[in-house]
């Protein structure tokens, strides 16, 4: 074989590696290099998203996302409060809920699966369920129980409505990060823990100075993923809120719970204002990177090795 | 086993080369009239042994995102719908002519390029005012036929207002504008459309001018705002700001409202709802002095895609529709809408409809020129303001500087 092909065991060993690497760079050049390389020629041109042409306006988008948009301003503000609050919320929720799966409790494998099976659920079918929740169910039992909070829909009140949006989407997706936490406590050594029974360690100080710092590996991906899923959240925004209610920022009248992802949306296809899409894309690409790199970072520094 | 296989493949080829001929697919935006057009397109496919493939996108959802969806990806359809200037603008680059088509000597609604060829197939004529139940208003003593300006309305509402307990109304008017619902068409593009040509003649544009110039008639505007104002005392807010389309259907239906703040193509879901008491439209008289008309127009037109080589079976298609009987049934009977063309002569039997039918064989109409807007204003910018009007965050004067803002922001 090896005369044949004039080629010697390790070159050969190299071609297979190659060849084996090429569907898959191959397929990542094409749906996400060259894309991501015209989206950022097209931030610089006035195309609208249909007509064969466009024109080079250079940083006019840019500009014009940063000083007379409103909207994008709110939508950045509102993404950011939503992405905070909801990082905390889940995954303070998967790890209470890990703890509770991986305890002696009844029934375990079945809260397991159950936690879990949220996550299976479209988020546009999951926020039209939601959206009926908030809108006609919970004001239907506030009203027949005289409660006046109750009475009014939360996703059409701009103070409660990132509120409503973190309740939806912890429990969509809380229990899939609580199958993370719960692999890395499975993968904790059992004699550890024994040791620290046998000193006389109460379940609390067992969680605070041998689970935690032992699943930091497992905190920075929780992280990582809750804190990039937040940001880039679209679906459950669409379908549960759509963006509004409508409100009245100083003189502006803005979208109040309409996230960058949306508003990205709208401008291209709504407002026919492709190009400024993709500016508005090329400006959320780097924000999301820059934090996401910090996060990544701050937690790595946290994590101990066994 | 080779020769198996280059059978199979070469038999894949011809299937795919066959279905590739015939296939027409269109985009078009009417969800009510989905099932409709989709059981037509089946018995023309299986007639003519064409392919017609129907994607609805609309309602709730947006179809103009559809389109353009459809367009990026590939697969551009060789029939789709624009609403007017602004889609006609978008796409004139894939729109085909159609002036020899058999279908054009039957209408005079076709919509014509500037240079006055014909260019989209009228999907039908659609109208709307202000829907009312003719039983609620003969409890309450109110001719219908004197609402045709303002204070007709005022008065009317308050007497409703005063005897709600009585005739069980939850509110005088059915209104849904939500941003949340994505209702804010039915404020910011229909409720709006009265401001820009009600009173006036069909050509006169004049007031949609200079919105786009971004200048409002004072005068008229005002009255226009007060107008507003009044429908946003009398509705149900919460309704407005939480509810669906069917939701809002359901409280006129169910005899909770006695106007309603939609147009006839609501008719299918009336009749499925099996609403069994009498209903026409009333004017959008928002002035003192009198109006006697409702807004009928046209709301889309199919035009042809020339850049898909399928000009032919997709003109046969539009010509099926309005110049067969199959094709009249379909638009009377089934899709409930009342039929742009000369040469049909059904008569439909739903009450909307109907009531839209009068309002245009009487000659009392005033057009549509929403869609002559800039993309995404009115449902995007105005739609918001409405809603804040409903849910109380402005008031009148509030609203009227705001959409005054807005519009003045078009002309930046």
């Amino acid at each position: 074989m090896n005369e044949r092909s004039g080629l010697s065991s390790k070159q050969r060993r190299k071609l297979t590696e190659f060849l084996f690497l090429v569907p898959t760079v191959l397929a990542f050049i094409m749906v996400i290099i060259i894309p991501f390389i015209y989206g950022i020629y097209y931030s610089f041109t006035d195309w609208n998203g249909v007509s064969t042409s466009a024109n080079f306006i250079g940083l006019s988008n840019y500009k014009e996302i940063f000083t007379n948009d409103p909207q994008f301003l709110r939508s950045f503000l509102v993404t950011t409060e939503f992405t905070l609050f909801n990082v905390i919320a889940v995954n303070v929720v998967s790890f209470l809920l890990s703890l509770l799966v991986t305890s002696q409790v009844k029934g375990k494998n079945f809260y397991r699966a159950a936690y879990f099976v949220p996550n299976l659920i479209g988020g546009i079918v999951l926020g039209s369920i939601w959206q009926f929740v908030f809108a006609n169910i919970l004001p239907g039992i506030g009203k027949s129980l005289g409660w006046a909070f109750l009475s009014k829909s939360f996703i059409t009140n701009a103070n409660t409505v990132i509120g409503a949006l973190v309740t939806v989407n912890t429990w969509q997706y809380a229990g899939y990060i609580m199958m993370i936490y719960v692999a890395s406590i499975q993968g904790i050594s059992r004699s550890v823990l024994e040791a620290a029974e046998v000193d006389g360690a109460t379940y609390p100080t067992v969680v605070r100075h041998i689970l935690m710092p032992l699943m930091a590996n497992a905190f920075t991906i929780s992280l990582f993923l809750t804190l990039t899923n937040s940001f880039k959240m679209y679906d459950v925004n669409l379908a549960l809120t759509n963006g509004g209610p409508a409100g009245l920022v100083g003189t502006n009248i803005v979208n109040m719970s309409e996230f960058l992802a949306l508003n990205i949306y709208n401008t291209a296809f709504k407002y026919s204002k492709m190009a400024q899409g993709q500016a508005k894309a090329v400006v959320f690409f780097v924000i999301l990177m820059v934090v996401s790199l910090i996060q990544v970072s701050y937690n790595k520094s946290k994590e101990v090795e066994m | 086993m080779k020769k198996i296989l280059a059978i199979v493949l070469a038999m894949v080829m011809v299937l795919g080369a066959v279905s590739a001929m015939a296939d027409i697919t269109i985009v078009q935006n009417k969800v009510e009239i989905d099932a409709a057009l989709q059981e037509y397109a089946a018995a023309y496919s299986a007639k003519t042994g064409a392919n017609v493939k129907v994607i609805t996108g609309g309602g709730s959802s947006d179809y103009n995102t559809v389109l353009k969806a459809e367009f990026a990806s590939g697969s551009e359809p060789d029939i789709f719908v624009i609403e007017g200037p602004s889609g006609y603008e978008l796409y004139k680059e894939k729109i085909a002519t159609m002036n020899d088509a058999e279908w054009v000597q039957y209408t005079a609604a076709a919509y014509l390029d500037p240079n006055g060829d014909v260019v989209g197939f009228p999907v039908s004529v659609e109208g709307y005012g202000l829907a009312y139940n003719k039983d609620i208003l003969d409890k309450a003593g109110i001719d219908p036929a004197t609402l045709v300006n303002v204070d007709a309305y005022k008065a009317a509402f308050e007497k409703l207002d005063s005897m709600k307990a009585e005739l069980g109304l939850d509110a005088i008017v059915a209104m849904a504008g939500g941003t949340a619902t994505g209702m804010t068409w039915t404020t910011g593009l229909h409720n709006f459309n009265v401001y820009l040509t009600v009173g006036l003649d069909r050509n006169d544009t004049s007031i949609i001018d200079k919105v786009l110039a971004g200048e409002v008639d004072e005068e008229r505007f005002h009255q226009y705002c007060e107008y507003v104002a009044l429908l946003m005392q009398y509705c149900d807010p919460d309704l407005f700001v939480n509810g669906t389309q069917d939701m809002q259907l359901a409280s006129f239906a169910n005899g909770k409202t006695a106007f309603y703040h939609q147009g006839n193509w609501m008719d299918p879901n009336i009749v499925a709802l099996g609403v069994d008491f009498p209903m026409a439209y009333a004017p959008h008289a928002f002035m003192h002095e009198d109006t006697d008309g409702i807004l009928v127009n046209p709301p889309s037109w199919y035009v042809v895609n020339k850049t898909t080589g399928n000009y032919d079976e997709a003109v046969a298609f539009l010509n099926s529709i309005a110049c067969t009987e199959e094709g009249h049934d379909y638009m009377v009977n089934k899709a409930a809408m009342v039929p742009a063309f000369t040469n049909v002569e059904i008569a439909p039997a739903t009450p909307l409809s109907k009531s839209v039918m009068e309002w245009n064989a009487a000659g009392k109409t005033y057009s549509w020129q929403q869609y002559k807007l800039p993309d995404g204003f009115g449902m995007g910018t105005l739609g918001p303001i409405y809603e804040l009007l409903a849910n109380g965050t402005l008031d009148e004067a509030g609203f009227e500087a705001m959409v005054k803002a807005a519009i003045a922001g078009i002309a930046k």
